[in-house]
C-alpha cells in the first residue's frame, strides 16, 4: 500500500525541519501517540494506540530517521508490534520545498501490515492510513504555523461573532406569531444558511483549539439552534 | 412415522433437534474443572522465532499454563503427517517437511500456532495469549506456487528443495504426443482454479479430558471420521494407544472435507489436558477457521486438447501446479493426483491422456480436500476446454460433446478409472429440455433488446466417489483402507440400532439409514436408531467424505441386514415349522408363503433373546456385523445447464436459470439428495462468482472474515431445477452412486461457460466478480465505448 500527499505549511522551511525532528511536537501530532522518546539523533521509541476497523491495539515500536539531508529531505521508517493485533511497518520519504515564506511538504509512504490487522482490516487500512496522515499533517501544520493561524482565527471571530450574536439576538426576540408564513420561511432559510456557515467556522476554529476551544463555539451554535427552534414552532 | 422405505421423501428425523436448537455440539460439552485453550498465532507468513516470552501471561491470575513446541517435543508428541504416499515420476517418494503441532523454530504460514495458553475461562485464555510476547525474525515469503518453483524463491522446508513436494505424472506421454503431432486442431488454455475456504457453519472445536486414574483420554471433537482421528492420534502423534483414547464426534455442523483432517489444535488439547490435569476446551473463532482450516483447490493448469479433422478428440495434455500450502495436510497429496488427474477423461472417449502435476509448498494455509476434492478442478479443466474447443471449431457445444461421449460401459480410460455404468445422452437430453435450449436464441435476442447479455453454458461432469476400493487405493499409496463397517442390533422388543462407521454432519444419515431398515423389515423408522460418531460404540469405521456414506456405508448396512434377515427367517421357519425358503417378510411380519401362519418381527426378536426354542446349534441373540469394501469407485454423472444474464454496464451476473440433471443411480430419499445437490450447486456457484482466499504478496490472508470473503447468499442463486435419471451402479448391492459432491464438482464450468458465452470473451477467471466480468465484457463489446 502506497500513499502520497502534499501539505502547505505556513512557516519557513528551517522551522518545519526542526519541528519534524522534535519528539515533543511529533508526539503531539501523531494520532493516538502516547509516548515518543528520542534514543539518539536518528532513533525514537514510540507507543501508539490505533484502531483500524474492528481491531484496536497499542503498538510499540521504533522509528528511525535515515538519509538525512537537512533541511530538504529525510526518510522515516518504523515498525510497530501490536500483540495479537499483528504488526505494522513502513516508511515515508519526506521532502520540504520553499514556496515564498511557506513550506511545501510532500511525502510518499508505504506500509505493510500483518496478523489480525491484515486479516480483518485490510480493506480499511488504506483509508485509515490516509486519515492518520491527514490528521498528522493538519496538526503539524497548525503547530508549526501556530501564530499565524491564531491571527486567522481572531479575524474569524471579529467577523463571525458579532454577526452570529446579532442574528441570534434578532431571531430570539422576534415574536413568530406576528409574521406571515412567507416571513417565517425566509427566516428559516436564513437561519439554515447561517447555521451551516457557523458550524463550518466553528469546526475549523474548534479544531485548532483556539478561542476558548470547542466549548465556547458549541455554546454559540446552541444559541442559534434555540433561536431557530423558537421561530419554527 | 410409519414405514418409509427406499425412495420415500421421508422428513429428516434429526431436523427437529437441529431447528429447535437442541443439537449437541462439541462446544455444548461442559466438564467439571474444565479449562480453556487459546493459541498464540504467528502474524508472519514466514519467520524465525527468536524468543517466546510467556512470563507476563503466566503471572495473570487464572492462567494454568503456557505451553510451546519445546514441551510438546519433549513429551514425544509426533509431527503431523500426510497419510497418502505419492511418488514423483522419477520414482522418488514425496518430499514431506516436518510439521509440529506447535512450532518453535520457523513459522511457515500466517496463523500458525506457536504456543497455547490454558486458563480458567476462554476470555482469560485469550487475554493471556495476547500477553505472550513472541519475537520473530522475518524471512521472505512466497505465496504463488508457480513462483515458488523458480530459482531464488524463498525455501520452506529443507526436505523439499525448490519447494517441490512431488513431480507426478499419469497416462501415456508418448501416445499423447503422437496425438498432438497428427492433430488437425489444438485448443490450448491456461486455467486457474481459485483457492477456497471451506466455511462449515460450526467452526472446529475440541474438548479433551484426561482421566488420571484410568490413564485414558476422551476427545469430543468436530470430526467427519472419529475412528480415523483416533488411529492417527495414536499411531502417529503418540498421544495415547487406541484402547486408551475414545474419540466422540457428536452433532457436527458441516464439514465439506475440512473436518476429515487432524489438526494441531486437537492434538494440543489432548496433550495439554494431561499436562494440566484438567479438561481442556478449544473452540475456533471464525478468523482462526479462515487461517487454519485446510483450504481447497488452488491449481494453475495449462491444458491442450487435440482434435482430428472430424472434431473427434484424440489427445489431452495437462500440466498442473498445485499449491499445497505450508505443510502437507492428512490427504493433501491425493487431491491433485488420484482424485484429480484420474477424472481428466470426463464423459469423453479420449484415447490418449497425459497429465503432469507438480505439488508445491508455499507460505499459505495448508490445502486439502474440500467438497469434490480434485474432481471439481478436473471437471473445470475438462468442461472449459471442451466448450472452448467447440467454439473454436465452430461446432455446437452440444454436438461436440455428443460426438465424443463414452457410450459403451464398462469404459477403461487412459487414466486408471474404469467407468462402470452411465448414460450421458440421457442427462444431456433431460437438461436441454428442461432449460429449453432450443428457445435460447430467442431469449438472447429479447435480452439484447433490453441491453442485457444472455449466455448459455453447459457442463457434463463425471466424478468418481464412493471412496474407495481398499486394494486399489492401497496400490496408489493410501495409508488406510477405505471400506466401511456396520452392525445391526435388534433388541429383544424388536427395536433396532444400526451402528455405522459413517458420520453424519448434515447428510441426514439418521433418516436414510433408517429407511433401509424400514424397507427391509417393514418396521417404522421411529423404531430404528442410527448410532455413529463414537469410537467406544462403533468398533471401527472410515467416516464420511468423498460421497461414500451411501455407496459404501449403506452397502455395509445392507450386508449386515442380509445376515439379520437370514437369521430371523431361520428362527421364523423353525417356530412355524416351515421351510426357510417359504418365509416372506412384509409389513413387519414374517409369513409362511401360501398359509396364514405368521409371526411379527418383534416376536422373532424376542424369541432370539429368550432362546427358549431356537434351531439346533443356533446362538442366541439377533445382532450382526459386516464390513463392506467396494469393488470400484461409483461414477455419478450429469449435465448442468446454466443460463445467465449479464448487465454490461455493471458486470453483474444474474443466473436466470440453472438445471441439474444427475444420474445418482438408486436414490434412497429424493428430498435429502435434492438438499445435497442444492448445497453443492451453491458452493460451486460461490466458487464461480464470489469466493476467493486472497493473500497479499507477503503471505497475509486478506480475506479472513466475512467482511472480505464473499459467501453465496440466497439472492445470488436461482431456484434450481433438479432432475435425475437412473443407471444403477453395478458395484454395490443397492446400485447407488454418491450425490454429496456432484453439485460443487459440476457447476463452476457451467457458470463460466455461460458468462463467457454472454460476453463473447473466453478470458475470464474465477471468481467472476462484477468487476472482472465488466472488464472482460468491455473488450468484446462494440457498444461499450471507452
Amino acid at each position: 500500500m502506497d500513499i502520497q500527499g502534499e501539505h502547505r505549511i505556513a512557516a519557513p522551511r528551517e522551522t518545519v525541519w526542526l519541528a519534524l525532528n522534535d519528539p515533543q511536537i511529533l508526539r503531539e501530532c501523531i494520532p493516538g501517540c502516547e509516548t515518543l522518546e528520542k534514543s539518539s539523533d536518528t532513533e525514537m521509541q514510540a507507543a501508539v494506540t490505533s484502531k483500524i476497523g474492528p481491531v484496536k491495539a497499542k503498538f510499540k515500536g521504533s522509528v528511525t530517521l535515515q538519509d538525512l539531508n537537512p533541511p530538504e529531505s529525510y526518510r522515516i521508517v518504523g515498525e510497530g508490534k501490536g500483540g495479537v493485533a499483528g504488526f505494522a511497518k513502513g516508511g515515508a520519504d519526506v521532502h520540504l520545498a520553499e514556496d515564498g515564506t511557506d513550506t511545501i511538504l510532500t511525502y510518499t509512504a508505504s506500509a505493510q501490515v500483518g496478523g489480525k490487522l491484515a486479516q480483518l482490516g485490510s480493506r480499511l487500512i488504506d483509508s485509515t492510513a490516509r486519515k492518520m496522515a491527514d490528521d498528522f499533517f493538519r496538526a503539524f501544520s497548525e503547530k508549526v504555523a501556530g501564530p499565524q493561524s491564531e491571527e486567522l482565527a481572531t479575524e474569524l471571530q471579529d467577523e463571525l461573532d458579532p454577526a452570529l450574536a446579532e442574528e441570534a439576538r434578532h431571531i430570539a426576540t422576534e415574536d413568530a406569531a406576528y409574521h406571515t408564513a412567507d416571513a417565517v420561511e425566509d427566516v428559516e432559510h436564513a437561519i439554515e444558511e447561517q447555521l451551516q456557515d457557523a458550524e463550518e467556522r466553528v469546526e475549523v476554529a474548534a479544531g485548532r483549539g483556539f478561542l476558548g476551544g470547542p466549548y465556547m463555539w458549541g455554546l454559540i451554535v446552541l444559541a442559534v439552534m434555540i433561536a431557530a427552534l423558537a421561530v419554527m414552532n | 412415522m410409519g414405514v418409509e422405505g427406499i425412495g420415500a421423501r421421508a422428513l429428516r428425523k434429526e431436523d427437529k433437534r437441529f431447528i429447535t436448537g437442541k443439537g449437541k455440539y462439541t462446544d455444548d460439552k461442559v466438564l467439571p474443572r474444565m479449562t480453556y485453550a487459546a493459541f498464540v498465532r504467528s502474524p508472519h507468513a514466514h519467520a524465525k522465532i527468536t524468543n517466546i516470552d510467556a512470563s507476563a501471561a503466566l503471572e495473570m491470575p487464572g492462567v494454568e499454563a503456557v505451553l510451546t513446541g519445546h514441551e510438546l517435543v519433549a513429551d514425544g508428541i509426533g509431527n503431523l503427517i500426510c497419510g497418502w504416499m505419492v511418488h514423483s515420476k522419477d520414482g522418488s517418494p514425496m518430499n514431506m517437511g516436518a510439521w509440529r503441532a506447535l512450532e518453535s523454530e520457523i513459522v511457515r504460514h500466517t496463523g500458525q500456532a506457536v504456543a497455547v495458553v490454558i486458563a480458567d475461562t476462554q476470555e482469560l485464555a485469550r487475554d493471556a495469549a495476547d500477553a505472550v510476547n513472541v519475537d520473530y525474525e522475518e524471512l521472505p515469503a512466497i505465496v504463488s506456487a508457480s513462483a515458488a518453483l523458480l530459482d531464488g524463491a524463498p525455501q520452506l522446508h529443507p526436505e523439499a528443495p525448490n519447494n517441490l513436494i512431488f513431480d507426478w505424472e499419469i497416462g501415456d506421454e508418448a501416445s499423447t504426443d503422437a496425438a498432438f503431432a497428427s492433430a488437425s486442431h489444438v485448443t490450448r488454455m491456461e486455467i486457474e482454479n481459485n483457492r477456497l475456504v471451506p466455511n462449515p457453519m460450526e467452526p472446529r472445536a475440541a474438548v479433551a479430558d484426561y482421566d488420571v486414574a484410568e490413564e485414558h483420554y476422551t476427545l469430543y471433537t468436530t470430526s467427519q471420521n472419529p475412528h480415523v482421528a483416533r488411529l492417527v492420534l495414536s499411531a502417529f502423534y503418540n498421544v495415547a494407544p487406541e484402547h486408551k483414547l475414545r474419540v466422540i464426534a457428536p452433532d457436527v455442523g458441516g464439514g465439506f472435507g475440512s473436518k476429515i483432517f487432524i489438526y494441531p489444535e486437537e492434538i494440543v488439547a489432548l496433550w495439554a489436558s494431561k499436562r494440566v490435569g484438567r479438561p481442556v476446551k478449544w473452540v475456533s473463532d471464525r478468523t482462526e477457521a479462515f487461517l487454519t482450516d485446510a483450504h481447497g483447490r488452488d491449481h494453475k493448469t495449462v491444458a491442450e486438447l487435440a482434435l482430428d479433422a472430424n472434431n473427434k478428440i484424440t489427445g489431452f495434455r495437462v500440466k498442473t501446479v498445485a499449491n499445497l500450502g505450508a505443510y502437507m495436510s492428512l490427504f493433501s497429496s491425493s487431491v491433485p493426483t488420484y482424485l484429480y488427474a484420474t477424472l481428466l477423461s470426463g464423459q469423453y472417449d479420449i484415447p490418449a491422456i497425459h497429465a503432469n502435476v507438480k505439488a508445491v509448498y508455499t507460505n499459505t494455509t495448508p490445502v486439502d480436500a474440500y467438497r469434490g476434492a480434485g474432481r471439481p478442478e478436473a471437471t473445470f479443466v475438462v468442461e472449459r476446454i471442451i466448450e472452448t474447443a467447440a467454439r473454436e471449431v465452430g461446432m455446437s457445444p452440444v454436438d461436440f460433446r455428443r460426438q465424443n461421449f463414452v457410450r459403451s460401459f464398462p469404459h477403461q480410460t487412459p487414466v486408471i478409472m474404469c467407468y462402470d455404468a452411465g448414460d450421458h445422452d440421457a442427462t444431456l437430453d433431460a437438461a436441454l429440455k428442461a432449460i429449453d435450449y432450443d428457445g435460447f436464441p430467442a431469449r438472447k435476442s429479447e435480452a439484447a433488446s433490453r441491453g442485457k447479455l444472455r449466455g448459455m453454458g453447459l457442463s457434463c461432469y463425471i466424478e468418481a466417489c464412493g471412496i474407495a476400493p481398499s486394494a486399489a487405493v492401497g496400490s496408489l499409496g493410501a495409508g488406510v483402507g477405505l471400506w466401511e463397517s456396520a452392525e445391526v442390533r435388534v433388541n429383544p422388543v424388536g427395536t433396532i440400532e444400526v451402528l455405522t462407521g459413517s458420520h453424519s454432519h448434515g447428510q441426514g444419515h439418521e433418516t436414510t439409514f433408517a429407511q433401509l431398515v424400514s424397507e427391509r423389515f417393514g418396521v417404522g423408522t421411529e423404531t430404528v436408531a442410527i448410532v455413529h460418531g463414537d469410537t467406544d460404540k462403533v468398533q471401527f469405521g472410515m467416516g464420511t467424505y468423498g460421497s461414500r456414506s451411501g455407496a459404501v456405508g449403506m452397502s455395509a448396512i445392507v450386508k449386515a441386514l442380509d445376515k439379520v434377515e437370514a437369521k430371523a427367517k431361520r428362527i421364523a421357519a423353525h417356530l412355524m415349522e416351515a421351510s426357510e425358503g417359504d418365509i416372506q417378510i412384509e409389513g413387519g411380519v414374517l409369513k409362511v408363503a401360501g398359509t396364514d401362519k405368521k409371526l411379527s418381527f418383534s416376536e422373532i426378536a424376542l424369541a432370539a433373546y429368550t432362546a427358549h426354542n431356537l434351531p439346533e446349534g443356533m446362538e442366541p441373540g439377533l445382532k450382526e456385523g459386516a464390513f463392506y469394501d467396494p469393488t470400484n469407485f461409483t461414477f455419478p454423472s450429469g449435465t448442468y445447464a446454466c443460463e445467465v444474464e449479464v448487465d454490461p454496464d455493471t458486470g453483474k451476473t444474474e443466473i436466470v436459470n440453472f438445471v441439474a440433471a444427475d444420474d445418482f443411480g438408486k436414490i434412497i430419499n429424493p428430498m435429502i439428495v435434492e438438499g445435497q445437490v442444492h448445497g453443492g450447486l451453491t458452493q460451486g456457484i460461490g466458487q464461480a462468482l464470489l469466493e476467493n482466499a486472497a493473500y497479499d504478496e507477503n503471505g497475509q490472508l486478506l480475506s479472513a472474515s466475512y467482511m472480505d470473503y464473499a459467501m453465496p447468499r440466497a439472492d445470488d442463486v436461482p431456484s434450481y431445477q433438479l432432475l435425475t435419471t437412473e443407471t444403477l451402479c453395478p458395484g454395490n448391492p443397492l446400485g447407488m452412486k454418491g450425490c454429496g459432491e456432484a453439485g460443487a464438482i459440476g457447476s463452476p464450468p457451467a457458470v463460466i461457460n455461460a458468462i463467457t458465452d454472454a460476453i463473447n470473451n473466453n478470458d475470464l477467471a474465477m471468481p467472476a466478480t462484477a468487476e472482472r466480468v465488466w472488464r472482460a465484457s468491455r473488450g468484446a463489446l462494440p457498444q461499450a465505448a471507452e
